[in-house]
């Protein structure tokens, strides 16, 4: 049972990352219409050039920080103009398979700059886990997880207290009257991408901090754990992203404890079968409360 | 006062708008009329900045519209209640007001807050729902939230598309007090429809728009009525 409730901590830890990758996918996925597939690579090489820095000037681990998630909004503004602003709505395929190219282009730039498979990622902190009576919790876990709530309520904020977040929510729920009053969607799209990849930026440098390590690898890593947790939560869904990540994370901690490392991922993907056969709109995708559902039933 | 001179707008190669000229007076109703595919719509969204007109040019006031983005042309004091209306489902009805005033917002809130009242004043019905979420709303009151949600950009010309469709004769009913009383109270407005009966008690000035081009022009009562109104449904008969 202790085992059991230390994975859960460690999963809910961990969670708090992938939901920060899920609402990143979402936000984009609610306001385009069209996944972004170089969602993770963007955040990747904005870790490689914090890495870069590191690598070659010792620099200090805020500066890594901040670079990482400036090198991640550049790259994510990058993909924003080529493949989503440049290609029209109602061209979602081509957007998505443009994202695919451009996350080939993004892993060979991570390449030409560190052209070694792996690199050392400084670690955040060398304290020492904390003890709470028979359990741990590693002191990155816990940064990463204060940080996730902090970001959640700041997105929440954003999305339903400021101008912006209102233009957001408008052209997510209808482009063409957003339009009418006056809303400029090109530039909501835009900031939006922007702020996605700030949230994106912030977890990938949360989650290499942990690894201590990074490889070209892991945008694809950051796009699947994405991915799969706003799928399992509900594409779109602000709770669900969240639901979806921590879900993600408690799966995966407790079938590497309970099956070994051969059936995590493979747990992970078995859960997001079965949630697609059960609820193929996500948890949250159907759980919508009985007033949504009737709200987008009649327009 | 809202002047369309020789505008020609098209999708691709087809020609929607072939030259339309009208003006609709400030303080008056001025209602489009015409059946489907006239271009009406077309017409609407070309003032409204969405599409471009090839030739001719809009004014508003002394103002070249003709170039704007629909953000300018918002700007301006145009607003457009759009056809099937397009309120924003999951959001409130007070939350639908505020995008109304989009353009305000963060500059000045507690105008707008004044301003939402004012719009519960003019229909209390929105101000008992004010909470509810507006995809749940009868189609009569998403037109109205329609209607007051594009008033919050304080327009000086409020476009109206299609205000009836959808609805049942009585909401009709309405819908059309409610353009009278707006009119009433200074608001200029241009209205496109299809329901020429009711339309035509309205209006102001009428035209009439068939496949692109305005066909004719006048006040109700002066001419012919069931003419218009028969053209309006079905189109110019063939000779």
């Amino acid at each position: 049972m202790t085992d059991f409730i230390q994975n859960c901590i460690d999963g809910v830890m961990i969670g708090s990352s992938y939901a920060l990758l899920a609402i990143g996918f979402t936000i984009v996925f609610g306001v385009l219409r069209r996944l972004n597939l170089a969602y993770g690579p963007s955040i990747m090489l904005g870790a490689f050039v914090g890495t870069l820095l590191y690598v070659q000037f010792q620099a200090q681990i805020l500066a890594v920080a901040l670079v990482t998630v400036i090198g991640a909004v550049l790259a994510g503004m990058y993909v924003e103009r080529l493949c989503f602003w440049a290609i029209r709505r109602g061209a979602a395929l081509a957007s998505m398979v443009s994202s695919f190219a451009i996350w080939m282009q993004l892993e060979e730039i991570a390449v030409i700059i560190l052209p070694e498979r792996t690199y050392p990622f400084p670690a955040l902190t060398d304290l020492a886990p904390l003890e709470i009576g028979p359990y741990f919790l590693r002191s990155e876990h816990l940064t990463m997880f204060v940080v996730a709530v902090v970001l959640v309520i700041v997105v929440h904020a954003v999305l339903y207290r400021t101008r912006f977040g209102l233009a957001v929510r408008a052209v997510s729920e209808n482009p063409d009257a957003a339009r009418f009053m006056g809303i400029n969607i090109d530039a909501v799209m835009f900031w939006a991408f922007a702020m996605v990849s700030a949230i994106g930026g912030i977890a990938g440098f949360l989650i290499l901090a942990t690894d201590q390590q990074v490889t070209p690898y892991f945008g694809l890593w950051a796009t699947f754990k994405g991915l799969i947790a706003m799928m399992l939560g509900g594409m779109g869904s602000l709770p669900g992203a969240i639901l979806g990540g921590l879900i993600l994370g408690i799966v995966e901690t407790q079938s590497l404890w309970y099956l070994g490392n051969d059936y995590k991922d493979l747990s992970a993907y078995f859960l997001l079968f079965l949630i697609l056969i059960i609820r193929p709109g996500g948890i949250f995708g159907h759980a919508m409360s009985e007033r949504e559902r009737e709200a987008l039933r009649r327009v | 006062m809202l002047t369309v001179d020789n505008v020609v707008t098209s999708y691709g190669m087809i020609k929607a708008l072939k030259g339309v000229n009208l003006t609709a007076e400030s303080g008056k109703v001025t209602c489009l009329l015409g059946p489907n595919g006239a271009g009406k719509t077309t017409l609407m969204f070309t003032i409204a900045g969405i599409l471009r007109a090839q030739a001719g040019t809009i004014t508003f006031d002394d103002t070249d519209l003709t170039q704007f983005s629909p953000v300018k042309i918002v700007e301006h004091g145009i607003s457009l209640v759009p056809e099937n209306r397009l309120v924003f489902p999951m959001m409130t009805v007070r939350e639908n007001l505020e995008t109304g005033a989009y353009l305000r917002v963060g500059k000045n809130r507690s105008a707008i807050a004044d301003d939402v009242e004012r719009m519960f004043a003019r229909f209390p019905r929105l101000e008992e729902i004010s909470t509810q979420l507006a995809g749940t709303l009868s189609g009569g009151e998403q037109q109205m939230l329609a209607i007051g949600r594009a008033l919050m950009a304080r327009p000086r010309i409020l476009l109206m598309d299609e205000p009836s469709l959808g609805l049942a004769p009585l909401i009709v009913k309405d819908i059309f007090r409610i353009i009278e009383e707006l009119n009433q109270a200074g608001v200029t407005i241009f209205l496109v429809e299809q329901n020429a009966r009711m339309a035509l008690r309205v209006a102001d000035h009428f035209y009439l728009l068939e496949q692109g081009r305005i066909t004719f022009s006048g006040s109700p009562g002066e001419l012919e009525e069931e003419e218009v109104i028969h053209r309006a449904y079905l189109g110019s008969r063939r000779e």
